[in-house]
């Protein structure tokens, strides 16, 4: 029940103007580009943002310090809304997002550390980025660093069996350092998860396999960074659910499968998405 | 051969805190004393490639280097995503340690043979695959792994072969010429197999008055044609030898290569294992046998051409 009412909240919840402008930056993108996941990059917005702004230690990972929090896109495909934030906190430094999926680009349709260099991790096929996160995660400890690992996973990314093998293995070896949050929106690509392949009970999945777990509303600034500042009680890896909409933001693009990715994007869309944001 | 790579992973996390052994249920006995005298860098963990791969990629990235061993086909062919994404993609230092390459579980059948692993790997780029023949040559590639930034995958032939390498090498990774300068029969190997490659040379030596040459290839993705190519130039007849499919091994490794010299390919023959899923058991060398590879079918092949 819980669970239900949260995304009820996250679809009502209205987005402050930090929320508008960077979705307005990603439809300008599109503009240019014409293609691209707007759905899933709406959708992990506000969890990016104040990871990078409230949560993580963003000095460290602007100088690439050893000790800085590390930060994964599992689902690499939500990278617009990575990219988004990272220019706007000057981290992308002269890389121009404007080129996005251009021929000479550093920006990709999913993000690449060969040519970004804040990105940690290269992701796009899902269910490589928790196993990363897990060996990352080990090695700070054994390195005695104090640093956090978080790695975003989508819902749907939940189908894949090296997640399950990951959480297994995040157990064993008591990573407290490691945070999974599930962008759970409850939208796959071909629609609804419990359409596609019914994960549920998420919740009772992770804490089977060791997890602290807690929800939070995935478009609330303020919940999510409670909820990601808190540590770990019990020497245990967390996974914080965060409740969230597929194209938050736009009511067409919202859980709609046509926004989940979109090639040939045209002008008059653009047009009709940016008058659907909410002002 | 297996033994001879454990041990020597466990010299070097002795000297180096960054060397961590990675296992996948392996079995109580694999490097029991490293479990006890080095802990935090021996991890035995579950059957489990997929997750396995991304979990050392995650600490070589942080700067560890690991060295992973399980079966040859359960990391290629399981976990083949995760090897080209996770380690090759960012070029990490992780070293695969490939038991069982070729026909070695023969018994267990083809769930276990891996005869497709150096075609899988030779499609990744950034990794240097390996094709050990003897211990020595094992030991000596890896006592310079270390020191090595690239991927690796090295395969494990059988255990227990005659050393045919000296003990100190300086470029174990080269290839190993042997046999007469201007040969007029020319053998191009790799691996375990180089043990049947010898013995048919040496046979040949009694029964046949063609010079016989051999080149043995420690790494397949160091062919060094420089070194070779006055041999094959002298050569008549020229044998490529491999437990492995007919494509993507060394095979395919040398056309290419000799293709890109502009020379002519139409004096080399292919000796392999075939093509298809193999349903008989039994045992490697049987295998070997069957399959025209061993010391003998290689003989009388040279002799009926």
């Amino acid at each position: 029940m819980k669970s239900r009412n949260l995304h009820e909240e996250a679809l009502r919840i209205p987005l402050d103007n930090r929320a508008i402008s960077y979705r307005n930056r990603i439809l300008e993108v599109l503009e240019v580009s014409k293609r691209g996941h707007l759905g899933p990059a709406f959708s992990v917005i506000e969890i990016v943002d104040v990871l990078y702004r409230e949560v993580m230690n963003t000095r460290a990972i602007l100088d690439r310090a050893e000790t800085r929090d590390r930060f994964l896109l599992s689902k690499g495909h939500g990278c617009l809304g990575l990219y988004v934030v990272l220019e706007s906190l000057g981290l992308l430094e002269e890389l121009n997002l404007n080129t996005f999926c251009s021929f000479n680009s550093p920006f990709g349709g999913h993000p690449e550390s060969a040519t970004i260099p804040v990105i940690e991790f290269s992701t796009g096929s899902l269910g490589h980025g928790l196993p990363v996160a897990v060996g990352m995660a080990k090695a700070a400890k054994m390195k005695n660093q104090k640093l956090q690992v978080f790695v975003l996973v989508g819902d749907g990314e939940l189908n894949e069996g090296s997640i399950w093998e990951a959480a297994a293995h995040a157990s064993k070896h008591n990573l407290d350092n490691l945070v999974v949050i599930v962008d759970y929106n409850e939208m796959q690509a071909s629609g609804s998860v419990k359409s596609v392949l019914d994960m549920e009970p998420v919740v009772d999945k992770w804490q089977a396999f060791g997890f602290e777990t807690s929800h939070v509303n995935g478009h609330d600034p303020i919940a999510i960074s409670r909820e990601l500042k808190r540590l770990s009680k019990k020497r245990q890896p967390r996974c914080v659910i965060a409740h969230t909409v597929k194209g938050k933001g736009i009511p067409e693009a919202e859980n709609s499968s046509v926004w989940h990715h979109k090639a040939k994007i045209n002008s008059s869309q653009i047009a009709g998405l940016k008058s659907g944001l909410q002002k | 051969m297996r033994q001879t790579a454990l041990d020597t992973v466990y010299a070097l996390a002795k000297k180096d805190p960054r060397v961590v052994f990675v296992g996948s249920d392996l079995g109580a006995d694999t490097l029991k004393d490293m479990k006890v005298e080095l802990p935090n860098q021996f991890f035995m963990e579950g059957i489990s490639e997929q997750h396995l791969i991304g979990f050392v990629a995650g600490l070589a990235k942080e700067g560890f280097i690991p060295y992973v061993n399980t079966i040859a086909n359960f990391l290629t062919r399981r976990a083949f995503e995760q090897i080209a994404m996770d380690i090759a993609l960012h070029n990490l230092p992780v070293k695969l340690l490939a038991s069982g390459g070729g026909m070695v579980y023969a018994p267990l059948g083809p769930t276990h043979t891996a005869v497709d692993d150096l075609a899988l790997m030779s499609s990744i780029p950034n990794f240097r695959i390996f094709s050990p023949g003897d211990e020595n040559e094992m030991r000596e590639l890896l006592l310079r792994s270390v020191g090595d930034s690239s991927p690796w995958y090295i395969r494990f032939g059988k255990g227990g072969e005659p050393a045919f390498s000296p003990m100190n090498q300086l470029e174990p990774h080269k290839p190993k010429l042997m046999g007469e300068t201007k040969p007029e029969v020319f053998f191009l190997t790799t691996g375990v197999l180089v043990h049947e490659v010898l013995q048919a040379m040496d046979e040949l030596k009694k029964s046949d008055s063609r010079p016989v040459g051999v080149v043995h290839f420690p790494e397949l993705t160091c062919l060094e044609f420089e070194s070779w190519k006055e041999r094959y130039l002298a050569a008549r007849l020229v044998i490529v030898a491999e437990e492995h499919m007919p494509s993507g091994g060394l095979f395919s490794r040398i056309l290419n290569k000799i293709h890109s010299e502009n020379l002519d390919t139409r004096k080399i023959r292919q000796r392999s294992l075939p093509f298809r899923y193999l349903h008989n058991y039994g045992t490697q060398q049987e295998h070997l046998n069957f399959h025209g590879l061993d010391a003998i079918s290689l003989l009388n092949y040279v002799k009926s051409n």
